[in-house]
């Protein structure tokens, strides 16, 4: 090809070339485009070559980095040019500067189309370029008819023919409603009968783009294809040009290929033989030469034609002539094939169940993990990550750890967390787990996340026979010269928690211990210190009786952070020091963690974040479900791969449940200071290891009366729950405070939320279900079952079976109360999570006092009343003992919460309260009922209860209803259920915390 | 799909950068700087692929080293690999028939035969023709056309060979 090169532009390179520096250069390039910017200006002055000649500079310009924001006109104006040079250098520059959004292009529309529909073969060719590299939408509308038919002209020659083929790829890119799909698919075929190569070339690739669009629309073509194959495979007819080393036109044998990997399968048994016969002259003939080019070209169509086996699911045979190459390619010596034999092989796992096959490749593949080349190493890691089960987990873990010490920075992380999860995944017992995390931690401590050993620690809790083997490799670590902090970390919670299992052992006494974790203080960075501080009150706590003199070591450390600037640690100190001189109170307050609930791993999802290909990591993932070891007690319950673990772990911190909760919850954290400002609310309850002992007991701990007013109504919830699926909400606590208010959550669970809304008016109330769907999928097999008591009349409007994701529904309920009763209407609401089924039994909140309405009488209204309902059983009396310990204005307000209304000053007694209110239903009508409670100021446990109304069941019913609500009931000191759902291995004895408070109170 | 075809020398220089998907000139240099980084610490004898998430986590890159050249193509996942490679080479030995034995300074003087040249291979990120005396038959049509514009380049059918049915 001669060269018309152009002076001024060869100088303008030459110059640019000769900058010493990058400001020498920035300085030539401004000036060069000011130069250009004058020239445009005054462009009447300006020759075709001159033009010519500094769109190129610019162009040269904008490759070497820098912003060309003129001359676009100037590029733009070229395509219209008379003659081929300019016309050439407009499309050409055009194609590269402007985006297809550009303003200027849509001026040159007209001129472009033009030169397609002209007769002027090399103008055509420029314009399909153009439109083909940058062509949008509004070119896809005005263009594609014209592209189309050069595309089927048979007088037109396939210089063009081949352009116009991609160029109309692009448009249908651009919008696909320009190839109709019913024309199409007869003309594709025809298009596929072609002849020449470099137009069928051009043609696959169209074809390639149209099936994955809709492979249904093209089934006719496929045959067509399988006939490409063959006959590039038979080498028949292939002209010269078009064998590339050998071998016939490899690039579209892989095209082809790929187009018919598009189609889900091939039904018709001759075509399938045909091409299977192919594949098989593929897979067989295929060898390793020495010229690197014939290799590249014959393995791109074998790995191609690998890709197809899989991808059609062929007979086993086929396949495991698959794996046999694979497994030769993972040894040869030509990296690029040892790389994609080891990409193909974790594939192929995918797809297929070769695991035990692949497994013999194990020592090859683990070789390739010391490979000198990078993209070998994190493909050998892939594969090893993919391919690791119970039965070898040991092996591939151990082999990563030693890998660790030598691997790149970059790739370190990934292979820490890839680690972990194996060890986590396929354990065969957990002392080994904790080895190798423990191990994870020491070689690679800045890559191992806290995830990780959050990890360790949840497991470690919920297993005891764990806890003195982890405590003692804890404290075998400290005995390094230097560890890690995030050893460290570790070390000191599990020698806090668990040091006293090991009290026996030489070098481990409470004293021994506090002084090796000691000593290494003073080089941990803030927030390790809070650990350590806790871990000294936890050993404090268990050197029992208390050694004086540790006590005092320990009080001294306390009483000197008491005045740390930092906020969490001086308020642990200061927490720590003064419960520690609550002498046997602290064991309880320090006791040992409880079981964390079992949950999601958290680097299971991390690891789905950062893993690029997530169809590969979830297919991985699925088959190791099935054969996850069940050596480990905290497993996922939910099916892995479901995005809405995340809410999950949300919501166990933070439950926005109802205001009232949401204030317990404030006044707890208040109380305790677990949520420190500045503390991550990460929703993840890991995040509590690091804050003080706030989550060590149950949150009855702190002891607050809001809590303990709240925690005496809690009740069991109705019916066995033993779903998969927890709420994450105390249904019980939630229940009691809908008794009292009129909307409200009642229900949720990380999947699931119910929320109720209801209006009374007499003896009818309307309320309204709110069944939403938290999940990005959709809700199946949902149903609300109402078990209704028989003093009440509820219909349900139909409940979708369906909810779509993130949507709410509304099922309004309509109420009619037919007489008095405390019995309670239950919803059975159930839904499928995956393959279970969830179903749980919620007491609705249509109870008696909802059909109270507020009366206040006065005393003249009150007496007479009072008096008519003389005796028994239209007036009862009861004194009640074990009243909740409550002052007069709380009952007062206790007893308003019901729409009993107090009647201040009625009763000449300033000790006693009187209340009425009105009670509607059918049977009963509106009746008026009266309350008198008198209490006594020496004992407020106990009172005498006086209750009438003109209905016997009434008044035992309301005289029922009070009482319930004045005893503190003996499961009150149950602590709230998300913090304790685990099934009760823990005895709620006298060691609990939440309990001996209540006794206390 | 290619998302780019780009050469740069063993300084990092730039020689020819074209993409097949609009990027802001920003956004190209930091690109090339990234992929420069990457590739200079690469040993000899290792494979032509590199891990490479410029445009996304399915794009792929592969690059192949010419004396002081870089070639760098990145796609996604609908192209295979060492078909690129494949590519790579008909382009370069096209560029080889072009110039006579090409070097370095013939793609700096020419980048503008260089650009018409990959326009004749790569077509809106799509392989337009693999064989390379195809291509530089069509390039020896436009130099004739550079030279004398007025001239119209006809081939009669009966001779061209490719018959189109």
């Amino acid at each position: 090809m001669a060269l018309s090169g152009m002076r001024g532009l060869s100088v303008f390179i030459s110059e640019i070339r000769g900058c010493q520096n990058k400001e020498q250069e920035r300085l030539r390039v401004d000036k060069e485009l000011g130069n250009i910017r004058t020239r445009f200006k005054n462009e009447k002055g300006l020759t075709p070559y001159e033009k010519k000649k500094y769109v190129w500079k610019m162009l040269y310009i904008f490759m070497l980095g820098y912003d060309v924001d003129f001359g676009h006109m100037e590029a733009v104006s070229l395509i219209s040019a008379p003659k081929y040079p300019e016309k050439q250098v407009g499309y050409l520059v055009t194609s590269c500067l402007l985006n297809e959004n550009h303003d200027f292009l849509r001026l040159a529309i007209n001129t472009i189309r033009n030169d397609i529909i002209g007769r002027n073969e090399t103008f055509q060719c420029l314009a399909l370029t153009l439109v083909g590299n940058i062509g949008g939408r509004e070119f896809a509308e005005s263009l594609a008819p014209d592209v189309q038919k050069l595309l089927i002209s048979s007088s037109c020659r396939p210089l063009v023919k081949k352009k116009a083929a991609l160029c109309l790829l692009r448009l249908f890119r651009k919008n696909p409603d320009v190839v109709n799909v019913d024309g199409w698919s007869d003309r594709m075929a025809q298009l596929l009968d072609e002849r020449n190569l470099g137009v069928l070339t051009s043609s696959m690739s169209l074809f390639v783009s149209l099936v994955s669009n809709n492979h249904e629309a093209y089934w006719s073509c496929l045959p067509k294809c399988v006939k490409v194959l063959e006959i590039l495979a038979r080498n028949q007819d292939v002209p010269q040009e078009y064998t590339y080393y050998g071998i016939p036109s490899p690039w579209l044998q892989v095209k082809t290929m790929r187009a018919l990997q598009y189609f889900p399968t091939i039904e018709d048994p001759n075509t399938r033989r045909a091409l299977f016969e192919v594949l098989q002259r593929v897979l067989m003939g295929t060898d390793v030469v020495k010229n690197v080019n014939k290799n590249n070209a014959s393995h791109a169509v074998l790995f191609e034609a690998l890709a197809l086996v899989m991808h059609l699911d062929a007979e086993k045979e086929m396949m495991s002539q698959c794996v046999a190459l694979l497994g030769k390619f993972i040894a040869v010596r030509e990296p690029n094939i040892r790389y994609l034999g080891l990409e193909n092989m974790t594939r192929m796992l995918m797809v297929t169940d070769v695991q035990e096959i692949i497994k013999r490749h194990q020592a090859q593949i683990i070789t390739s993990l010391k490979d000198p080349d990078i993209s070998i190493r994190r493909r050998a890691l892939d594969l090893l990550y993919a391919m690791c089960d119970v039965s070898n987990a040991k092996d591939i873990v151990e082999e990563l750890l030693q890998y660790l010490g030598t691997a790149e920075f970059t790739m370190r992380e990934e292979l820490a967390l890839k680690a972990a999860i194996l060890a986590e995944k396929f354990a065969p017992d957990l002392s080994w787990y904790v080895d190798v995390i423990l191990q994870l931690i020491d070689k690679a401590g800045d890559f191992v996340s806290d995830d990780i050993w959050f990890r360790v620690v949840q497991f470690v809790t919920n297993n005891e026979d764990l806890q003195p083997y982890a405590a003692l490799k804890a404290r075998e670590y400290l005995d390094k010269p230097a560890i890690h902090e995030t050893m460290m970390k570790v070390s000191a919670y599990l020698l806090g928690e668990y040091s006293h299992l090991l009290s026996r052992r030489p070098g481990c006494s409470p004293k021994e211990i506090f002084g090796i974790i000691h000593e290494k203080l003073p080089t941990v960075s803030t927030p390790t210190i809070s650990i350590l501080l806790s871990s000294y009150a936890k050993i404090l706590m268990h050197s029992q009786p208390p050694d004086p003199e540790l006590q005092n070591q320990i009080w001294a450390i306390f009483s000197k952070y008491e005045t740390s600037i930092d906020a969490e640690i001086q308020q642990r100190a200061v927490e720590y020091f003064a419960l520690s001189k609550k002498g046997a109170a602290l064991i309880d307050i320090l006791a040992e963690m409880p079981k964390f609930p079992e949950r999601e791993s958290s680097l299971i999802k991390r690891a789905e974040d950062t893993e690029a290909d997530t169809a590969e990591l979830s297919a991985i993932k699925s088959r190791a479900q099935q054969q996850a070891s069940n050596a480990l007690v905290v497993t996922d319950q939910q099916p892995a791969n479901h995005p809405l673990q995340v809410t999950q772990l949300a919501m166990v911190k933070i439950p926005s449940i109802n205001e009232e909760n949401n204030h317990v919850d404030q006044e707890v954290t208040q109380t305790n200071g677990s949520l420190g400002e500045g503390e991550p609310q990460n929703g993840d309850i890991f995040g509590d290891l690091l804050s003080p002992l706030a989550i060590e007991g149950p949150p009855g701990v702190s002891g607050t009366e809001t809590l303990s007013e709240d925690g005496a109504l809690a009740l069991a919830p109705i019916g066995e729950q033993e779903n998969a699926v927890k709420p994450i909400v105390d249904i019980a606590e939630i229940f009691h405070a809908l008794c009292v208010k009129d909307s409200g959550v009642l229900y949720e669970d990380p999947y699931v939320q119910i929320g109720i809304k209801a209006e009374w008016r007499g003896h009818q109330g309307r309320l309204v279900l709110f069944l939403g769907n938290k999940t990005t999928s959709s809700l199946d097999s949902v149903q609300a079952v109402i078990l209704s008591p028989s003093h009440l009349k509820l219909e349900l409007s139909s409940v979708p079976e369906v909810i779509p994701p993130r949507a709410q529904v509304q099922c309004p309920l309509e109420v009619v109360n037919l007489r008095p009763s405390r019995d309670v209407a239950v919803l059975d609401f159930s839904y499928k999570f995956g393959t279970s089924l969830v179903d749980n039994k919620l007491r609705l909140p249509a109870v008696l006092n909802k059909f109270f309405q507020p009366i206040t009488l006065s005393a003249e209204e009150f007496f007479p009343q009072w008096r008519t309902l003389a005796a028994p059983p239209l007036k009862l009396q009861e004194v009640v003992r074990g009243v909740r310990p409550m002052s007069l204005g709380e009952m007062a307000n206790l007893l308003n919460s019901l729409k009993l209304i107090v009647s201040p000053g009625l009763d000449p007694n300033a000790n006693n309260l009187v209340a009425s209110t009105t009670f509607y239903s059918e049977s009963t009508r509106s009746m008026l009922c009266l309350v008198r409670i008198e209490t006594d100021p020496a004992d407020r446990t106990q009172l005498r209860m006086t209750v009438a109304s003109g209905d016997p069941t009434l008044t035992f019913e309301l005289k029922e209803l009070i009482k319930e609500q004045l005893i503190s009931i003996p499961t009150a000191s149950r602590p709230p259920v998300h913090q304790q759902p685990q099934p009760t291995t823990q005895p709620i004895s006298s060691s609990d915390p939440g309990a001996l408070l209540a006794g206390l109170l | 799909m290619i998302r780019a075809v780009i050469v740069i020398n063993d300084q990092g220089k730039p020689r020819l950068v074209k993409f097949y998907d609009y990027q802001p000139v920003e956004k190209q240099q930091e690109i090339i700087r990234n992929i420069y980084g990457v590739l200079c610490s690469r040993a000899e004898n290792v494979s032509n692929f590199v891990q490479d998430s410029t445009f996304g986590p399915d794009t792929r890159l592969v690059y192949k080293t010419f004396a002081t050249l870089y070639f760098i193509v990145i796609f996604d996942d609908s192209e295979n690999e060492l078909a690129i490679l494949d590519l790579m080479q008909v382009f370069v030995e096209t560029l080889d028939k072009c110039f006579g034995n090409v070097c370095e300074l013939d793609i700096v003087f020419n980048f503008n035969k260089v650009h018409t040249i990959l326009d004749e291979i790569i077509l809106g990120g799509q392989v337009v023709e693999m064989s390379s005396s195809e291509v530089v038959k069509a390039l020896d049509d436009i130099t004739r056309l550079e030279k004398n514009p007025n001239s119209i380049v006809r081939v009669p059918k009966s001779i061209s060979g490719w018959q189109g049915r």
